[in-house]
């Protein structure tokens, strides 16, 4: 019996680093290639480690004018703090008013919000959003899609608070209201200090999403190449003709774009899981 | 007559209102403008032909629908791409994940180490995955030279210039990316298994198969149908990463469903000399196909349910 257990032990350890491997090979394969010069990257394909470790790659990518590493870094930022502080903003409200407001229409308006997450036309919507941005002179650049971020409906951010908000006891707003406090300053004062552990989910699952958003931003920049995010940039260095050219850029690009990603998985991972299966399978 | 305490409630009720309209104001705001006024843009210009320019807008009936589904075959060959695309995908990858879900589910050592590795994919953006697959599978990238050195293939492969292929990198890399999730929702289903079960069942000489299909596999049910439905619909609206991966390639052959349309009509992609009415008529059709599909798959599984 024991002897049999300490098998079924080695051939499920033998599986999981197999899987393992396989996982994490393309990431590595993009670290290291990206200390690669180009010549190596196309001479000696079947290496993995760079022969001569060189920092080339990353110096090119910051002083390139066409592929303005730094740049893109900057607006990558900036896009994504400002998604995220929108997204914290919205889903933390909506979900406090959702769950203890008390308003005519509460149950419709929640309803037309959750049927978002099932009708969604794609990206042709876009025509009439520029139509809109226009009127405010933000057709066509970043801060267009800045603003209809500001404006969107993070409706699975929203379940998720909602349902933590649940959890807090009832006594607390009563106990506040007594006092005088107005319902929205029963949020500010008393709700919203309490949401730290929800809040921290819901901005490393913003984070995530927007600094890899690939497909707003390019339309969004399409006319204005200086406002292109990290994502946005690298592609476009793919599809750019001379691909083989430059590999090493793209690769170098990518690592850079991959790094922010990565490391916050590594630091608060427990946030992003707990996120994840609270929304999908137990909400 | 209103007495006082009367009025004060009304008074009350009616600042609720107002302070819970204000807080989501600009959501509010948001889904008129930015949600339903572009569905009704969309809707009504389904009628007309219109490529941005104003002047050539012209009312054509249903003369949008009629040539979807009389004439435009290649709108119908990336349905085909889809469902393939999906047929190769979730056979692989929903397998993949239960089978290392039961094997995570144990108590191992570094159990938590591994869920966390497998996951990391999930973490990674289309795009650089695109990039990432289409180095390692380029010409003279690091797949065809270790398949050659291996003895596996004889020449390199090409691999972006064969339907097959292509799909198959597509498949492979959409595996990768997603297993892990699923690796996470399997696990927390399974977690809602009583232990008692499990006890049981070994106490009766239930060797792990027999427990997997009479006590995992039934009791995760409703889970699992949520979970194939969350798969299904997110392998179904594939879009940014093929179009960052192939682009198509070969001759458009990869194309989903959704990756066609912005291709072909969406700002930064499309000419710009697209025809947006029929590109709204296309985003209609497969909207609707879309949800069609998942109600049917809501319906056919509760049918499936009733009969186990």
């Amino acid at each position: 019996m024991k002897r049999n257990n300490i098998i079924t032990s080695i051939f499920s350890y033998a599986i999981l680093i197999l899987v393992l491997i396989v996982c994490i090979f393309p990431v590595v394969y993009t670290v290291l290639a990206s200390f690669k010069t180009n010549a190596e990257i196309l001479a000696q394909p079947d290496k993995l480690f760079p022969t001569v470790w060189s920092l080339e790659n990353y110096k090119m990518a910051f002083d390139s004018s066409d592929f303005n590493v730094g740049r893109m870094l900057f607006n990558s930022s900036y896009y994504t703090v400002l998604c995220v502080c929108f997204s914290i903003f919205a889903s933390t409200m909506c979900a406090y008013v959702f769950e203890r407001g008390e308003f005519t229409g509460k149950k419709v308006i929640f309803t037309m919000f959750s049927s978002l997450m099932f009708i969604s036309l794609g990206s042709i919507t876009v025509y009439p959003l520029f139509d809109i941005l226009n009127i405010i002179h933000l057709n066509k650049s970043l801060w267009g899609l800045i603003v209809v971020k500001m404006l969107g409906i993070p409706i699975v951010n929203i379940y998720l608070v909602k349902s933590y908000i649940k959890t807090l006891p009832k006594e607390l707003d009563e106990a506040a209201m007594m006092d005088g406090c107005s319902f929205i300053g029963i949020f500010f004062k008393v709700i919203a200090p309490l949401l730290k552990p929800i809040v921290a989910t819901v901005a490393l699952l913003s984070f995530q999403s927007s600094w890899n958003e690939y497909l707003m931003p390019t339309i969004f920049t399409m006319s204005n190449p200086s406002q292109r995010t990290l994502m946005v940039g690298v592609v476009a260095l793919k599809n750019s003709g001379d691909s083989a050219a430059s590999w090493n850029l793209m690769l170098a690009g990518a690592t850079i774009a991959l790094v922010p990603v990565l490391a916050a998985y590594v630091f608060f991972n427990r946030y992003f899981v707990s996120g994840l299966t609270a929304g999908a399978v137990k909400g | 007559m209103k007495t006082q305490a009367q009025k004060r409630v009304l008074s009350q009720k009616a600042s609720m209102n107002l302070q819970c309209y204000l807080m989501i104001s600009l959501q509010l705001i948001g889904f008129l403008v930015i949600t339903v006024y572009p569905i009704l843009w969309a809707a009504r210009l389904a009628w007309f032909s219109y490529d941005g320019v104003a002047s050539n807008t012209r009312f054509v009936g249903w003369d949008n629908f009629v040539k979807i589904f009389t004439q435009d075959t290649t709108y119908w060959k990336t349905w085909l791409t889809t469902l393939k695309f999906a047929v190769f995908k979730l056979p692989i990858e929903l397998p993949l994940a239960m089978f290392l879900a039961v094997i995570l589910n144990k108590k191992l050592k570094g159990r938590g180490f591994f869920r966390a590795m497998f996951y990391l994919p999930n973490v990674i953006a289309v795009a650089i995955i695109g990039l990432i697959f289409s180095s390692m599978f380029d010409y003279f990238g690091i797949i065809n030279a270790w398949l050659v050195k291996l003895g596996i293939v004889n020449e390199s492969v090409d691999w972006f210039a064969n339907t097959g292929t292509a799909m198959f990198v597509l498949v492979a890399g959409a595996v990768w990316n997603t297993f892990g999730l699923n690796i996470l929702y399997f696990i927390s289903a399974m977690q809602n298994i009583p232990e008692e079960m499990y006890e049981s069942a070994r106490l009766d000489g239930a060797s792990r198969t027999v427990t997997f299909f009479k006590i995992t596999l039934p009791l995760m049910g409703p889970v699992l149908q949520t979970i194939l439905l969350l798969s299904l619909v997110g392998t179904l609206h594939t879009n940014d990463y093929v179009l960052v991966m192939t682009n198509g390639a070969p001759r458009g052959e990869t194309f989903t469903v959704m990756s066609y349309i912005v291709s072909k009509f969406v700002p930064g992609f499309a000419d710009s000399t697209a025809n947006i009415g029929y590109g709204c008529a296309l985003s209609l059709v497969t909207t609707a196909i879309m949800a069609s599909i998942a109600i049917f798959y809501n319906k056919f599984s509760a049918k499936l349910s009733d009969m186990y």
